[in-house]
């Protein structure tokens, strides 16, 4: 057991910091539901921080925190597919990978848009094909979600078949976006904080408030293990720790998008502050993979059988 | 980051489980029923701790400068994890080891380590903490029962209340006011619980027998020299040794014990096949992992030689919440457990509905997340 950063991953960690900082905060009268950077996307993948997982020295726990890294920045990165789920299937799949349920093509995808990698994981195996304007429905002007979604119009005849297990796809899927999700959560309680900390009603700030500070400490009780459960997911491979973790990053986010909604009143249904990038990220996760319901029954079968 | 245990902590594991096989009785999990204050388990573990003692495992983290073996926390947690899932066979003596022990060791006189340590590692002394008082409980500042140094001895006049082990143990570690200076004027002083003026009642209790008490102090004489620390240490030296508490006992091994038991019941009477039933376990195994993992990134804080601050908080939160989902899930699905057919689950129960009050309240915990943690700004006073 050790659990501290070993000098590659802080370095790594660093690196993104200091490569990030231009991204790190809305740009100035931006009130888009979602926020995408190319620049940004392109500077990643040439400084190769979406490929760390193949590096030995590297590996799974630091695909996981880079992933939860990149999703605390206000502008939507396709990471975590690309970084955790991609090397197990093809580390030369062309970016943005989207990553879909044999059956349940009606849900949106995120990233999806011309070029994208579309991986269909079920029954079948593990199957993907580039997607085409055709694949994609027209543009989606009014999702609420603070990422890039559309929608498939089905599936193409010839796929491609990937010689890989899909249960471990599938693991490597949950890992991903729990790693996203713990990503989400921390930066979503950064913001609350700020704001109840400096928002005063009564002659005081809200934060001072036990009603509140109760609960927001809850929250950071649900951060931070949906971090722990992450990053130790990422390290052992075990696929009940992986359901484990989705299941509890799926739960933490159900509670903290009501709470911190809620904490912003008035605030909190504009788009002047930027929360909503981060909660409204986190509702989608929610969904994925069948969603709570789905996790807990995978880590039943896991655990117990 | 290395989320397995080495192949060291697998062999000492290994090592706390095979001598718990050897020398836990048959009718163990029966007798564990009582509670871990209860008279016939602190007779047991007066033996039992012995046993302890003489392969090295009833305190192998202690330094050897005080007579341990020098292992690491990571060592003290497993012994812990072992011994709280096995229905802590140690009784009390659990405290000495974890927190007893090490305060003595920083903060005691040459004269009360010579005097209180020895037995600790013998397996011989218990202790009880006169901290809570009927007006002092979260608000533990505000505690009253004074002590008043007289011609070279205090005199202590006051009352505690909800003191685990006050029935049998040979000694209290006693908080007492010696000035009105709130945290400043309290003071610790270590008292043998034979001495006149003593009077301890047990108080019925949810948590098993023996467990908790009120004790009265009338007129009790003891000399100077039973003070620890310096008058108006006292603060600094309980949130030393209330570190070590919180983390002390890794209740989320016995959650996730208990949750394991009760699903393996359910499968043989045929209801683990419930989707609802098989979600509801996932989750309450997930927040035992989760207060698995935030008490270990604790662990690695004492590892790596940084302090101990919040942390702690946190994660003794998120053990409070899973063992509050396991309690709800057996009540929920096996409502016979605590009615007789699993002394197991109902000893977790009767231990695990303690875990948001012992040790300083889930809502103390909330406030120093809040303050120290989120650095939100404090609340008007």
């Amino acid at each position: 057991m050790q659990l501290s950063l070993n000098e590659d991953q802080t370095q790594v960690l660093d690196f993104i910091d200091s490569l990030a900082k231009p991204y790190a905060s809305v740009p100035m009268h931006d009130v888009s539901l979602a926020l995408e950077s190319a620049e940004l996307d392109q500077a990643l993948v040439e400084n190769g921080f979406l490929d760390v997982m193949a590096v030995e020295e590297l590996g799974p726990v630091t695909a996981a925190l880079v992933i939860e890294k990149l999703a605390r920045l206000p502008f939507a990165v396709e990471s975590a597919a690309s970084a955790m789920v991609r090397p197990l299937i093809d580390p030369e799949l062309p970016r943005p990978i989207c990553l879909v349920e044999e059956g349940r093509l009606r849900k949106p995808v995120r990233f999806l848009r011309p070029g994208a990698t579309v991986v269909v994981v079920g029954p079948s195996g593990v199957r993907s094909f580039t997607a085409t304007e055709d694949a994609i429905a027209p543009a989606q002007e009014d999702t609420l979600y603070a990422y890039p979604v559309a929608f498939l119009t089905g599936l193409p005849q010839a796929m491609t078949l990937h010689e890989v297990d899909a249960a471990e796809v599938t693991r490597a899927w949950r890992v991903a976006i729990a790693a996203e999700a713990a990503g989400l959560l921390g930066a979503a309680l950064a913001s609350t904080v700020t704001y109840v900390s400096e928002r005063k009603q009564f002659g005081r700030p809200l934060a001072t408030f036990q009603g509140m500070r109760h609960r927001l400490a809850e929250d950071q009780v649900l951060t931070n293990t949906a971090y722990w459960l992450a990053l130790r997911a990422a390290g052992t491979g075990d696929p009940a720790d992986a359901a484990m973790a989705l299941l509890h990053a799926q739960e933490a986010a159900k509670r903290v998008c009501y709470d911190y909604h809620q904490f912003l009143g008035g605030m909190g249904m504009t788009l002047e502050h930027p929360l909503h990038l981060w909660t409204y990220r986190l509702k989608l996760l929610t969904a994925e993979l069948g969603g709570r319901g789905a996790q807990g029954l995978a880590a039943a079968d896991a655990l117990w059988g | 980051m290395q989320f397995e245990w080495t192949e060291e902590q697998d062999a000492f594991r290994h090592k706390i489980r095979d001598f718990l096989i050897a020398n836990l009785p048959d009718g163990w999990e029966k007798f564990s029923e009582h509670g871990p204050a209860s008279p016939a388990l602190t007779a047991f573990a007066r033996e039992f701790c012995v046993k302890l003692a003489d392969v090295g495992l009833l305190f192998p983290h202690w330094p050897r400068e005080m007579g341990g073996e020098g292992l690491g926390p990571w060592e003290q947690q497993i012994l812990a994890e072992e011994m709280w899932i096995a229905g802590e066979p140690r009784g009390g003596q659990y405290m000495n080891v974890n927190w007893v022990g090490p305060t003595l060791e920083r903060y005691g006189t040459s004269e009360q380590k010579a005097r209180y340590l020895e037995p600790i590692t013998r397996g011989q002394s218990l202790w009880c903490q006169g901290f809570s008082e009927p007006d002092a409980g979260s608000d533990l500042a505000s505690l009253r029962t004074r002590a008043e140094l007289k011609d070279g001895n205090y005199v202590i006049n006051g009352q505690k209340i909800w003191t685990s082990y006050a029935g049998l143990a040979d000694t209290c570690f006693l908080l007492t006011r010696t000035s009105d200076d709130r945290k400043k004027g309290i003071t610790i002083i270590l008292v043998p619980m034979d001495t006149p003026g003593i009077t301890v009642r047990q108080i019925p209790s949810l948590i098993g027998e023996g467990d908790i008490h009120e004790v009265f102090f009338d007129d009790v004489t003891v000399p100077e020299s039973a003070r620890f620390g310096e008058e108006g240490q006292a603060w600094e030296i309980i949130a030393y040794s209330l570190r070590n508490e919180r983390l002390g006992i890794p209740r989320f091994t016995l959650a996730r014990a208990a949750l394991d038991r009760a699903v393996s019941m359910l499968r043989e009477a045929g209801d683990f096949d419930r989707e609802y039933v098989r979600i509801e376990a996932a989750r309450c195994a997930a927040l035992c992992e989760a207060a698995g993992t935030a008490n270990y990134a604790v662990v690695q804080r004492r590892v790596d030689g940084l302090a101990i601050g919040a942390e702690s908080s946190s994660a003794r939160y998120a053990t409070v919440m899973a063992e509050r989902a396991v309690c709800e899930f057996v009540v929920e699905f096996l409502p016979e457990g605590l009615a007789g057919a699993s002394p197991y689950l109902k000893m977790h129960h009767q231990r695990g509905i303690v875990a948001g009050v012992a040790a300083g309240s889930a809502e103390i915990q909330l406030n120093i997340i809040a303050s120290e943690v989120l650095e939100l700004p404090r609340e008007p006073r």
